[in-house]
C-alpha cells in the first residue's frame, strides 16, 4: 500500500517535475515567471485531439508535432510579446505573461469550448508490478518519457555548444555578449524549449485530467511550488521538489482523504520558505529580484 | 526628469536663495493645487452618491456599479502593498474570500448586521494577513509572488473541500440589513460608495503619512531606509496587513452584493490575477489608478456578455499593449501632463527646487 502510493505520487511528480523544469527554464535566462506555462500544454493537448481524430494521426506522429507547435508558440510568444519589454523589471514580464494567459485561454475557449473534452488516448490503468508494488501502466509510461525528457535536458545542457551557451547566459549575460553568444537567439532558445516541455506534458496530462481551457491550472502551481524549491534556479532542486509534491500529495489523498490532497503543495511551501527562504538546495539568489 | 536638465545658474540659485515672498508664493500655489485635488476628488464622490436619484437609473445597474466598487476596493488594498511598499502579491483573492465568508457566515449564523459583518470581514483578512506577512515577507519579489499564489490557491481548496463552508452549493444569505433597516440594490450601492470613500480617504492619508513615506522609502531604497532608522519588518507587516484588511472589506461587499457565496466564484484563483490586473491597468502610482482598473476589469466582460472568451482575449491584449506603452498604467498616462504643467508653474515661480519637491 505504502509503496504503491510512493510510486504513484513519484508518477504524478514526474509530470510536475517537468513544469516545474520549464519554469526554472525561462525564469534563469529572462527573469520572468511565465503564468502561460499551463497554457501552452493546454494548447498543445488540444492540438493533440486535432491531430488524432481529424487529421487521424498515430500517436507518435501526434506527439511530435504537438511539441513542435508548441515549441513554434513559445518561439512566437517570446519574439512577438515578451521582446519588446524584456529590459523591464521582473513585475512587468510577470503581468505580461498574465496578458498571455488571458490570451491563450480566450483563445481555447472560443475556438475549442469550455466543456471537458475527453482525450482520445485513454490512460491505461493496467495494474504492472514494480519492486513488490502495483503500479498502472499509463503512470508508468509518464515516468518513462518524463526520465527520457529530463536525460536529453540533461545531456543539452552538459554537451552541446547551445545548452552551455544558455547556461552562461544565465549565470551572466552580458560577459555571454561579449563572448559571441548570440543572448537574444538564446532567449528565443529558451521560450522553444518551454514551449516543447510543455507539449509533452499536455499530451500526457490530457488522459489523466481531460482537456479543457482551465485543466493546467492546478498542476501549474504545484510546479511554481516546485520551482521555489530549487529556488526557481536549480533544476535538481525543482525536480526533488516536484516529486516530494508528488509523493506527499498522495499520502495526503491515501491516508487522509483526497480532500486534503490539493493543500499539501501550499502547506509544504509555507513550511520549506519559513525555515529556508532560499529553497530546498540552498542556492543563493544570484540576482537582485 | 525635466527638472534635472536645467542648470541655469538661477534654477541652481534659488535652491539656497528664495527670497521670502516667493516661497510664499510657491506655498500659495502648492495649496492651490492640493484644494484643486480635493475638490475635485470631491466633486467626484458626489456624483456617485448623486447618481441613484437619477430616474432612469434601475437597481442591476446599481448593483453592476456596486461591483465595479467592490473590485476598486480590492484593488486598492492590492495598490498599498504593489504600487507604495513594492511587494507584488498575487494572492489577493484569497484575502477578499476571506472577508467575503466572514461577513457571510456571520449573517447566516449570528443574523449580524451589514456594517457588523464589513467589519468582522476586514478584521479577519488583517489578522490572517498579519501572521502570513511573517512568512511571505522573508521572500522577495518573484518569491512573494508565487507563495502569495499558492496562498490563493490553498484558500480555494479549503472552500472547495471544508464541509463548513459549503463547497460550490454556496451560502445563501438574506436580504441586506443597516442597523435593523433592509436596504435594497440602492441602499447597498450608497454602503459600498462610502467604503469607497473611507479607503480612499484613509489610503491618500496613509501615504501622505510618515508611514506611508517609510513604505515608499523602503520601495526605493531598501538599505538606504533601513539605514536611515526605518524597521523594514515592521513596516511591511503594516503594510501588508492594511493592505489584507482593504481587500476584506470588498470581499463582505463583494458577499453582499448578490446575498451569495460559493467556492465557485471564491476559489478560483484568477481573482486575485484580475485584482492585480486592475492595479497594472489602471496605474499602481496614483491613487486613482484603481478606479480605472477596477472598472476596466469588471466592464469588459460585462459588455462583452455573449462572447466571454473574446472578452479574455481583449483583456490579455490590453494588459499586454498597456504595459508595453504605458508601463506606469493608464491613470498615470492622464495625469501626466496636468503634473507637467504643475511642475513648469512652479518651476516659473518659485525654481527648480519646487518643481521638483512637487513631484
Amino acid at each position: 500500500m505504502l509503496g504503491q502510493q510512493i510510486l504513484s505520487g513519484l508518477a504524478t511528480g514526474s509530470l510536475y517535475a517537468l513544469t516545474a523544469i520549464a519554469v526554472v527554464v525561462v525564469f534563469r535566462n529572462t527573469r520572468t515567471i511565465n503564468l502561460a506555462q499551463g497554457d501552452f500544454a493546454m494548447i498543445g493537448a488540444f492540438l493533440g485531439i486535432i491531430f488524432l481524430k481529424d487529421w487521424g494521426l498515430n500517436y507518435f506522429a501526434m506527439l511530435l508535432l504537438v511539441v513542435a507547435s508548441c515549441m513554434f508558440l513559445g518561439a512566437f510568444v517570446e519574439r512577438v510579446i515578451m521582446r519588446p519589454v524584456a529590459d523591464s523589471d521582473w513585475l512587468t514580464l510577470f503581468t505580461t505573461t498574465i496578458g498571455v494567459y488571458y490570451i491563450l485561454h480566450g483563445f481555447a475557449g472560443w475556438i475549442w469550448g469550455r466543456d471537458t473534452k475527453a482525450f482520445p488516448v485513454s490512460f491505461d490503468p493496467t495494474p504492472v508490478e514494480l519492486f513488490g508494488a502495483l503500479v498502472s501502466k499509463g503512470h508508468l509510461y509518464n515516468m518513462g518519457i518524463a526520465l527520457l525528457i529530463g536525460g536529453v535536458l540533461w545531456w543539452f545542457f552538459t554537451k552541446t555548444k547551445q545548452g552551455i551557451a544558455m547556461r552562461a547566459v544565465t549565470d551572466d549575460p552580458e560577459t555571454a555578449h561579449l563572448m559571441g553568444i548570440p543572448v537574444k537567439f538564446i532567449v528565443t532558445l529558451t521560450w522553444c524549449m518551454a514551449g516543447a516541455i510543455a507539449g509533452f506534458i499536455g499530451v500526457l496530462m490530457a488522459p489523466i485530467i481531460y482537456v479543457s481551457p482551465e485543466m493546467m491550472d492546478e498542476i501549474l502551481i504545484k510546479g511554481y511550488v516546485a520551482a521555489v524549491f530549487g529556488g526557481l534556479y536549480s533544476f535538481r532542486g525543482a525536480v526533488i521538489g516536484a516529486l516530494m509534491i508528488g509523493v506527499a500529495e498522495n499520502l495526503a489523498g491515501g491516508y487522509l482523504g483526497s480532500h486534503y490532497k490539493t493543500s499539501v503543495a501550499f502547506i509544504m511551501i509555507v513550511v520549506l520558505l519559513a525555515f529556508r527562504p532560499q529553497g530546498l538546495m540552498g542556492i543563493q539568489q544570484r540576482r537582485e529580484i | 526628469m525635466d527638472a534635472h536638465k536645467d542648470n541655469s545658474p538661477t534654477a541652481q540659485d534659488s535652491q539656497t536663495d528664495l527670497p521670502r515672498n516667493r516661497t510664499q508664493a510657491v506655498r500659495d500655489l502648492k495649496r492651490r493645487f492640493m484644494r484643486n485635488d480635493i475638490l475635485f476628488s470631491a466633486l467626484f464622490f458626489l456624483a456617485m452618491l448623486a447618481a441613484p436619484l437619477f430616474p432612469d437609473v434601475k437597481g442591476w445597474m446599481l448593483s453592476q456599479a456596486s461591483l465595479v466598487i467592490i473590485y476598486i476596493i480590492a484593488a486598492m488594498g492590492v495598490l498599498v502593498l504593489v504600487g507604495f511598499t513594492g511587494l507584488v502579491s498575487v494572492g489577493h483573492g484569497g484575502f477578499l474570500a476571506i472577508g467575503a465568508y466572514t461577513s457571510a457566515l456571520l449573517t447566516l449564523h449570528l443574523n449580524v448586521d451589514l456594517v457588523v459583518g464589513i467589519v468582522a470581514g476586514m478584521a479577519m483578512a488583517g489578522l490572517i494577513g498579519a501572521v502570513l506577512a511573517l512568512i511571505f515577507l522573508r521572500l522577495s519579489g518573484a518569491f512573494m509572488a508565487i507563495g502569495t499564489l499558492g496562498f490563493a490557491f490553498f484558500v480555494g481548496t479549503i472552500l472547495n473541500n471544508v464541509p463548513f463552508f459549503q463547497g460550490r452549493d454556496g451560502i445563501l444569505l438574506d436580504a441586506n440589513h443597516v442597523l435593523g433597516i433592509e436596504i435594497g440594490d440602492h441602499g447597498f450601492y450608497y454602503v459600498s460608495t462610502i467604503c469607497l470613500v473611507l479607503v480612499t480617504l484613509f489610503v491618500f492619508a496613509l501615504v501622505n503619512s510618515g508611514t506611508g513615506r517609510a513604505f515608499m522609502a523602503l520601495r526605493d531604497a531598501e538599505k538606504a531606509a533601513m539605514a536611515s532608522g526605518v524597521n523594514r519588518l515592521k513596516y511591511r507587516t503594516l503594510a501588508f496587513t492594511l493592505s489584507a484588511a482593504i481587500t476584506g472589506i470588498a470581499g463582505a461587499l463583494n458577499a453582499h452584493v448578490v446575498n451569495y457565496v460559493s467556492a465557485e466564484v471564491f476559489a478560483d484563483i484568477w481573482y486575485s490575477v484580475d485584482i492585480l490586473m486592475a492595479v497594472v491597468v489602471g496605474g499602481s502610482t496614483v491613487i486613482f489608478g484603481p478606479f480605472l482598473g477596477g472598472f476596466f476589469v469588471v466592464m469588459l466582460p460585462f459588455f462583452f456578455e455573449q462572447l466571454a472568451d473574446f472578452s479574455f482575449i481583449l483583456k490579455g491584449v490590453v494588459l499586454i499593449l498597456v504595459l508595453r506603452f504605458a508601463p506606469a498604467g493608464i491613470m498615470e498616462l492622464l495625469v501626466r501632463p496636468l503634473k507637467n504643467a504643475r511642475r513648469r508653474r512652479l518651476r516659473k515661480i518659485g525654481g527648480s527646487m519646487a518643481a521638483e519637491e512637487a513631484e
